[in-house]
């Protein structure tokens, strides 16, 4: 239940970040996933999660106060990909989740070779 | 063992450690730096631009990205507080998304037209400015570099920065000119803080600097430019040197070679009329100078010269009109871009009523009409440009010869940001005549009316508060370039038409060549106002201009060749229609706007008809034939094969009778720019003098008209069968002919191609394959029913995913008209919002 609230109250503190314009945000409540989730196969998936939720909810609360239809059919075209509007949707979530998760994973590969050197050490010692 | 194993598995006491521990040091050290390269790579691509690709974080972040287009979309009822407002400014917004603005001040007029402009245009208003300025490399890179160095050579910055210095501190358009960008400024200010800037800034990622007087004289030097530069004295060059004086002479001539109908047909003032010398020989070095301009110019986009005018307006008197009022029509003809060049608005306060369309960036209303008056505006299309080939010498280095003496050429350097590169830095060099554009063998400079500072600006300021003719012409004084024809209709019945602007005038020489830059030759004056073209209530009642030579030969001024008008069918079909008996309606007015009769098909397809009955034609050429001989209307529409039979004779006839020509004297100029001349003449010949010299061409022997026709004919059938199959009942014009609205960002958001009907010489003009010309613009009023209506191909916003961003097209593809309300009629229809501005 801990790790649920503490995903939880990361997931918002991103979400809030990413509404007051602060679009990185993900990425930097990504590097702090360790601290809750020390296992990288957990770390990865919350952290990309976190990114996902985060850029996620305002695009959807974009849908459902304006519809996006429109939007995404000239953005696509913009992009060049004519108007496949599914494109710049799944380019968004895509960025959103990278942010996460390499948040996510930087910290949690910095903080297995902290963690390892000082095992090594300790082994070492005895 | 995985990666995250490697950080979590227990140590225990029996594993050998030393190794193990290495190894899994190994691995963690590994994988952070797998981690380290991916997050580098994540982070590169959401902050920093790569290639064509924005930075991915800011622009497509849900909250401040692209997307926030969405939101921008939505049209609602606002209160907005806008600094620098003296008094509250109703803004109305029809369904249509027309804009009302009604200010109890002036200066609050021009703020909320300034802010109003921003809200829809922001994005095309910065790229007309950057566009001016020379700086559009600064955003999309080094593609641009090209336009930019060019822009900076031909001066519309110093040109515009001139024109702010020397306008009086207490001249209104400088106080217009100032309230409007503040207006731009708050937009901008409000836009960056709601996050609500145009998508295409925060997909190019910058920011739009602010808005200032300056900015709004550089898009008027756009239109300016668009309007009045060409190369032709060039291409005259490149076509005398490469063809021989004597046929330079007798196919590109100053008078056009054919039949017109033009406005003013005198008597004009009683000057002697100025000599017109025989074209030169152009010498070797010249022609090379020449040739090495015309292809610099060439390597540019079309956009930015002008190009033959396809523009129309009439005015026909109350003694003419059916409902005893005058009436006026107008519909300029520009490149049909996504968002529109205009955007439509009735502006009312204390000093101004008008409605009409603006360009976004200016504070004016351009075409419209107020409480008393209408007008509307085609181009003019006299020579405003001259160039000069300066005389140097290596012992006089960075000086020309002028008048007798070596003159240093001023310089000035600019520096031009490019995206993803260095800055680049340029000096421009300027002679007495003006800026150098070009080194490339002898240094030649351009004298451009359009470098002229003039106050175009106050000059429709003064337009919009006009109450009659007087006031009108008056106005116009002080229009100097690019020259254009006025058309005018007022609430009493009278009808006037004036083509204002500059019309230089050389001591001596031959204006339509390059010249001498040692001052023999040099811009003496311009015609004198009373004696350009112009007429105030003729006696029949009607008055026309479509790009045709406003004058007759009787006129003693030199204004330019017949490379620099229209060919003149248009005016002659206007014409035509004009000054058939019986009396005009509105509804007449809208007719002839989208008539799409060819008025040069219907004088050479009956010859063509005649030749062809003495012909031994194939199935299919007869096929073709009969196909012509059904074709009475010569109206080029969608669905017509006869169109298409036609339209290819035509193209085929002239490469037939020029193309041999072109190919043996290796003519350095493409023939389709000079198309329309070639045209003229083949025109005047077929009907005419059928045995001209010209149709013996090189290479094909003696032969006349007839021949060429028949040869012509057979090759056109030959191509159509080719592309369309054999039946020529199926050749319908739709199939080979389309328009299309070019968006200015990205292709996909462009409307159409789609089948159209009309072509080069149609009052509905729609020339090229596909075609992007067109009427930009098309109003008709009727002073008798005061009923005022207008549409532009577009819409008012420049967001594609508005519902207001091409909402006009289908009307105007149709060639229907949408009424033009004032306030107080559109404050009573259904779906209109209101904003509030308060200060």
């Amino acid at each position: 239940m801990r790790l649920y609230g503490s995903v939880l109250l990361a997931a918002l503190l991103a979400l809030t970040g990413v509404l007051f314009g602060l679009w990185w945000a993900p990425f930097v409540v990504g590097l702090a996933v360790p601290v809750v989730a020390r296992r990288a196969r957990l770390a990865l998936p919350i952290g990309a999660a976190i990114g996902l939720f985060s850029w996620l909810v305002p695009l959807a609360a974009g849908e459902v106060r304006y519809g996006l239809g429109p939007t995404t059919q000239s953005l696509a075209a913009v992009m060049g990909f004519g108007r496949t509007g599914a494109v710049p949707v799944v380019l968004t979530l895509v960025v959103g989740t990278l942010l996460g998760l390499a948040g996510a994973w930087l910290a949690s590969a910095a903080w297995a070779v902290v963690v390892g050197d000082a095992r090594v050490d300790a082994l070492r010692n005895e | 063992m995985t990666i995250d194993t490697a950080v979590a598995e227990p140590t225990t006491a029996h594993v050998t450690p030393a190794p193990r521990g290495r190894r899994r040091g190994r691995l963690a050290f590994v994988n952070l730096a797998a981690a380290v390269v991916v997050t580098a790579g994540v982070l590169y691509a959401a902050f920093m631009p790569a290639g064509p690709l924005p930075a991915l974080g800011p622009a497509f972040n849900p909250v401040t990205g692209a997307w926030t287009m969405a939101a921008d979309a939505q049209d609602t009822d606002r209160t907005v507080k806008l600094a620098g407002l003296e008094q509250p400014v109703t803004v109305l917004l029809e369904r249509d998304g027309t804009a009302h603005i009604t200010a109890q001040s002036d200066h609050d007029l021009f703020l909320s037209t300034g802010y109003v402009h921003a809200r829809f245009r922001l994005f095309q208003m910065d790229l007309l400015r950057r566009q001016g300025a020379g700086r559009l490399s600064e955003i999309v890179g080094k593609d641009a570099l090209d336009t930019d160095r060019f822009e900076l050579q031909l001066g519309l910055l110093r040109t515009a920065q001139a024109e702010w210095k020397a306008l009086p501190t207490d001249d209104p358009s400088r106080a217009a000119l100032l309230a409007y960008a503040q207006g731009v400024n708050d937009r901008i200010s409000e836009a960056e803080a709601t996050h609500q800037l145009d998508a295409m800034f925060t997909l190019l990622g910058y920011e739009p600097r602010p808005w200032t007087p300056v900015d709004s004289l550089l898009v008027k030097g756009d239109m300016t430019q668009t309007l009045s530069f060409n190369d032709v004295p060039i291409e005259m060059a490149l076509l005398s040197k490469s063809l021989g004086a004597d046929l330079a002479a007798d196919w590109f001539p100053v008078m056009p070679p054919n039949a017109q109908s033009p406005y003013d047909p005198g008597p004009y003032a009683a000057h002697a009329p100025a000599p017109i010398a025989a074209t030169a020989e152009v010498g070797h070095a010249e022609a090379q100078t020449a040739s090495a301009l015309y292809q610099k110019i060439a390597s540019l986009p079309a956009s930015l010269f002008e190009t033959n005018g396809a523009s129309n307006n009439w005015a026909v008197s109350g003694s003419k009109s059916a409902s005893g009022g005058a009436l006026l029509a107008g519909d300029p003809h520009l490149h049909l871009t996504l968002p529109s060049i205009w955007f439509q608005l009735t502006t009312d306060s204390p000093n101004y009523h008008t409605a009409g369309v603006s360009i976004p960036g200016t504070p004016v209303v351009l075409l419209g009409h107020n409480q008393h008056i209408a007008w509307s505006l085609t181009n003019g299309e006299n020579q405003q440009i001259f160039y000069y080939q300066e005389k140097e010498d290596a012992a006089h280095p960075d000086q020309y010869f002028w008048k007798g003496t070596w003159n240093k050429y001023q310089t000035v350097g600019y520096d031009i940001p490019v995206l993803g590169g260095a800055t680049q830095h340029i000096t421009v060099k300027l002679s007495v005549h003006g800026p150098v554009i070009s080194d490339r063998g002898l240094t030649t400079t351009v004298w451009w009316a359009g470098n002229i500072p003039s106050q175009d600006l106050g000059v429709m300021l003064r337009v919009g508060q006009s109450a009659g003719w007087q006031d009108f012409r008056n106005a116009l004084r002080g229009w100097y370039s690019p020259t254009q024809n006025f058309v005018y209709a007022d609430d009493q019945g009278n009808i006037g038409l004036i083509s204002a602007g500059y019309y230089p005038q050389v001591a001596k020489g031959q204006p339509w060549l390059p010249m001498s830059g040692t001052g023999e030759y040099d811009v003496a004056g311009t015609i004198p106002y009373d004696d350009i073209p112009q007429v105030y209530n003729p006696k029949d009642g009607i008055i026309w201009s479509a790009n045709q030579r406003q004058v007759t030969a009787d006129y003693p001024y030199y204004i330019g060749t017949a490379l620099h008008f229209a060919n003149g069918y248009r005016a002659n079909e206007i014409h035509r229609v004009l000054s058939a008996p019986g009396k005009l309606s509105a509804t007449d007015m809208q007719a002839l706007q989208t008539d799409t009769r060819d008025y040069l098909a219907s004088e050479i397809v009956p010859v063509l008809l005649q030749t062809l009955s003495q012909s031994q034609l194939s199935a299919t050429e007869g096929a073709a034939a009969d196909v012509l001989r059904d074709w009475t209307s010569y109206r080029m529409d969608a669905d017509s094969s006869a169109a298409t039979i036609w339209s290819w004779f035509w193209s085929s006839y002239v490469d037939e009778v020029f193309g041999p020509w072109w190919r043996s004297r290796a003519v350095g100029v493409d023939i389709n720019e000079v198309f329309e001349t070639l045209g003229q003449d083949l025109e005047a010949w077929t009907l005419g003098d059928r045995t001209n010299r010209t149709f013996s061409a090189p290479g094909v022997g003696a032969r006349t008209a007839v021949e060429a026709q028949q040869a012509a004919f057979r090759d056109a059938i030959t191509l159509l069968t080719r592309s369309l199959g054999p039946d020529p009942r199926k050749w319908s014009w739709g199939r080979v002919h389309q328009r299309e609205l070019v968006n200015l960002a990205a292709g996909s958001l462009s409307y159409g191609p789609r089948p159209d009907r009309g072509d080069a010489n149609t009052p509905l003009a729609a020339p090229d394959f596909p075609s992007s010309d067109g009427p930009s613009w098309r109003m008709v009023v009727d002073w008798g029913t005061h009923n005022f209506q207008g549409v532009y191909p577009g819409g008012q916003s420049e967001n594609p995913a508005s519902t207001w961003y091409d909402n006009h097209v289908d009307t105007w593809w149709d060639g229907l008209l949408n009424p033009m309300l004032n306030a107080g009629a559109a404050a009573g229809t259904s779906g209109v919002k209101t904003w509030s501005m308060q200060p």
